[in-house]
């Protein structure tokens, strides 16, 4: 293992340190990164904020080491407490966790916690106020952005679907909230006629979902909003399939995945709610350590939501939301 | 037919005799020879070593050494062993008798949303165990009676009841995970105090306990061996009296009760009922069952052996985790410890036939 060496290298030059100056080397801040899983490109964005801190943290003086873990299969709520769990056996100093579901992970913080180990919670709130302090998109907010580009696109009147994504899952139920809301209120024109179907995790079930639906409603429906990343992405495939992409149904989506961005400049979606998983995964790290540090941090961070057209996606700002430089900080 | 009689039809099998039938046939020069017992001792020690042999790896990193070798780090290895050593102490009986079962990771869902159900329904905590039990054995019920009644092919009976099972806790829970009042359910996994390795969760006693009790009646009852005969030969076993089909129905049952029991133990831990829990679980206790010694083609394995199986499962996840390698690594690693683990099993059952 490359890395254990390295860490050997790092304990030899710190006793060579110890030795030469007489001086304690300060111990470096180990932080374990627990995101809900490994494969979405999201959590790869979150991935890459999070050693962005870990370098300039570094480059600062602050030693930082990341340990980047997570669940062995993803969506399983007990291997992510699993993970959790190990990680405070083995005492570092601090868990930035992208909890999988509100409550069954509410008991392994507590633990954490109380074998001080403390936990900043990013992306997916729990119930729960024992941790340091809670990083993530007012999704909400999100969601009401969705719904006013629908109800722009639309015109305020016409037949919308919404494919939720999962039960439990509470980012994305406040997005469908958000969403729902704005719907109510200031487009009563526009009918809902399927609101209570869930994709499932992966882009497969999402598909599936999709399909199944479009069968069903494909004939009437003119707008569809997905709440994350695989659904998506799914949804957009399937208006394809049956030719009804291209706007002759308005599609809106929740993040930038790279098939997302290509779908919308091939003019297939119609808008793009997207959040900013780099920061989200920096100011995570960086909260852990300024509260490791002693200094006071916020309970609640927003790291902000921006609604991506076919009109600005070409502006500088959204350029890089759009196409985060994951390259510059994953080897 | 008294129990007594049938069992002196099996000149072979008496109770006490652990090894007889467990692929390695107990010879006179095998019981004075020090090779022999030499080799013998191997065969028991084998599962341990493997477990040394995981603990000395992790322990060798400076890095991890001061964490690793803990007593709150063993509390926790324990608990997160505690539901597939649960799921083991059923899977031995049934690869041990030449079956298989593919249905406990739906099982363990489906325990899981009936007792959460239960609790939010007000039903006592007490009445909720005796329900988790109930319902893993009634599945381990069907399962025997369409394997033992039918003759079908155990593979294809229980993975039809993986699909069942799983479908039935996803329809009784809504599609949704049940979150459960506060109840003495949910102590039965808490960890408690995490600075200190005792009191260990009370999980990690009763899978002590039943495990003890399983290996003695694997060891010295008429149905511990029966088992052990099934598995070997089961043209013989019926030739020679033994009751098959019924046997099988009994296996499978009492394997169910543990099933159910790990679906409460799923359930305090997460304290709610989750119907897409423990997807594939089934492949995490088979793979320990036969870490710890047991052939699948059935007639040998041992109780203690399985549950090694399912600490060394356990202390892989909890040293890759703390040594940070990634997760494909630790896939990689725990699929390469299977295949050595049916490899050495298979060399040390060939030695033993020259």
């Amino acid at each position: 293992m490359p890395g254990t060496s390295q860490r050997k290298y790092s304990l030899l030059c710190s006793l060579i340190l110890l030795a030469v100056t007489g001086f304690a080397a300060e111990p470096p801040y180990t932080i374990a990164v627990i995101p809900k899983g490994t494969t979405h490109e999201f959590w790869k964005s979150v991935n890459a904020g999070a050693v962005k801190a870990e370098r300039e943290l570094t480059a600062q003086g602050t030693k930082v080491k990341i340990f980047w873990k997570g669940p062995l299969r993803e969506d399983d709520r007990d291997q992510q407490i699993q993970v959790v769990e190990n990680f405070m056996a083995r005492q570092v100093s601090a868990i930035v966790l992208a909890p999988l579901d509100s409550q069954a992970l509410v008991r392994p913080v507590h633990n954490a916690t109380r074998a001080k180990v403390p936990v900043v919670i990013i992306d997916s709130d729990l119930k729960s106020d024992e941790y340091v302090s809670f990083v993530a998109t007012d999704n909400y907010k999100g969601g009401q952005l969705a719904g006013e580009q629908m109800g722009k696109l639309l015109g305020g009147a016409g037949n919308v679907i919404l494919l939720r994504y999962a039960v439990g899952s509470a980012s994305t139920e406040a997005r469908e909230a958000g969403f729902l809301d704005v719907l109510k209120t200031k487009y009563p024109g526009i009918k809902l006629i399927s609101s209570d179907q869930h994709a499932g995790a992966t882009r497969e079930t999402a598909y599936q979902v999709s399909q199944n639906l479009l069968n069903r409603f494909g004939r009437e429906v003119n707008g569809i909003f997905c709440p994350c990343e695989p659904p998506t992405i799914a949804m957009t495939k399937a208006l394809r399939d049956l030719g009804l992409a291209g706007g002759k149904v308005k599609m809106v989506g929740f993040d930038a995945g790279s098939q997302s961005v290509l779908d919308m400049k091939n003019g297939d979606v119609q808008g793009l709610v997207v959040q900013n998983p780099l920061l989200m995964g920096y100011l995570g790290v960086v909260t852990a350590v300024k509260h490791l540090k002693g200094e006071k941090v916020e309970k609640r961070i927003d790291t902000g939501v921006v609604l991506v057209t076919p009109e600005n996606m070409n502006e500088p700002q959204i350029k890089e939301l759009l196409y985060p430089p994951l390259n510059e900080y994953l080897n | 037919m008294s129990s007594e009689v049938r069992r002196s039809r099996w000149p072979l099998i008496k109770p006490g005799q652990s090894e007889s039938l467990s692929g390695t046939p107990r010879s006179a020069s095998a019981r004075t020879d020090p090779v022999g017992r030499c080799r013998r001792l191997l065969n028991v020690a084998g599962p341990f070593l493997g477990l040394l042999l995981v603990l000395g790896l992790f322990s060798l990193s400076p890095s991890v050494r001061p964490y690793f070798l803990t007593g709150p780090n063993f509390k926790i290895i324990l608990t997160q062993t505690v539901i597939v050593a649960m799921g083991t102490l059923g899977m031995t009986l049934i690869i041990i008798s030449g079956g298989i079962d593919l249905s406990v990771g739906s099982v363990v869902a489906l325990t899981s949303v009936v007792g959460a159900t239960a609790l939010v329904k007000g039903v006592s905590p007490a009445v909720v165990v005796l329900l988790s039990v109930a319902v893993g054995a009634g599945v381990g019920l069907l399962n025997g009676l369409v394997i033992g009644g039918l003759r079908m092919m155990p593979f294809i009976v229980t993975l039809g009841m993986m699909g069942v099972a799983r479908g039935v806790a996803k329809w009784l829970s809504g599609n949704q995970t049940v979150s459960v009042p506060d109840t003495s359910i949910n102590a039965i996994m808490d960890l408690k105090d995490p600075t200190r390795l005792f009191p260990l969760p009370l999980g990690v006693w009763i899978t002590l306990g039943l495990a003890a009790v399983m290996a003695i009646v694997m060891r010295n009852t008429v149905f511990g061996r029966y088992i052990f005969a099934l598995g070997s030969n089961e043209a013989a076993a019926r030739l020679c009296g033994i009751r098959v089909n019924l046997q099988k129905v009994l296996i499978y049952s009492v394997a169910g009760i543990f099933f159910g029991l790990a679906g409460l133990m799923q359930l305090s831990r997460l304290t709610q009922g989750d119907p897409t829990v423990a997807i594939g679980l089934e492949l995490d206790i088979i793979a320990a069952v036969v870490i710890g010694g047991a052939s699948l083609s059935g007639g040998s394995g041992s109780v203690l052996g399985s549950m090694i199986g399912a600490l060394t499962m356990a202390v892989l996840r909890n040293g890759s985790n703390q040594m940070g390698w990634p997760t494909f690594m630790q896939e990689i690693i725990i699929g390469v410890v299977i295949i050595i683990a049916v490899g050495v099993d298979k060399l040390r059952q060939r030695s033993t036939k020259n």
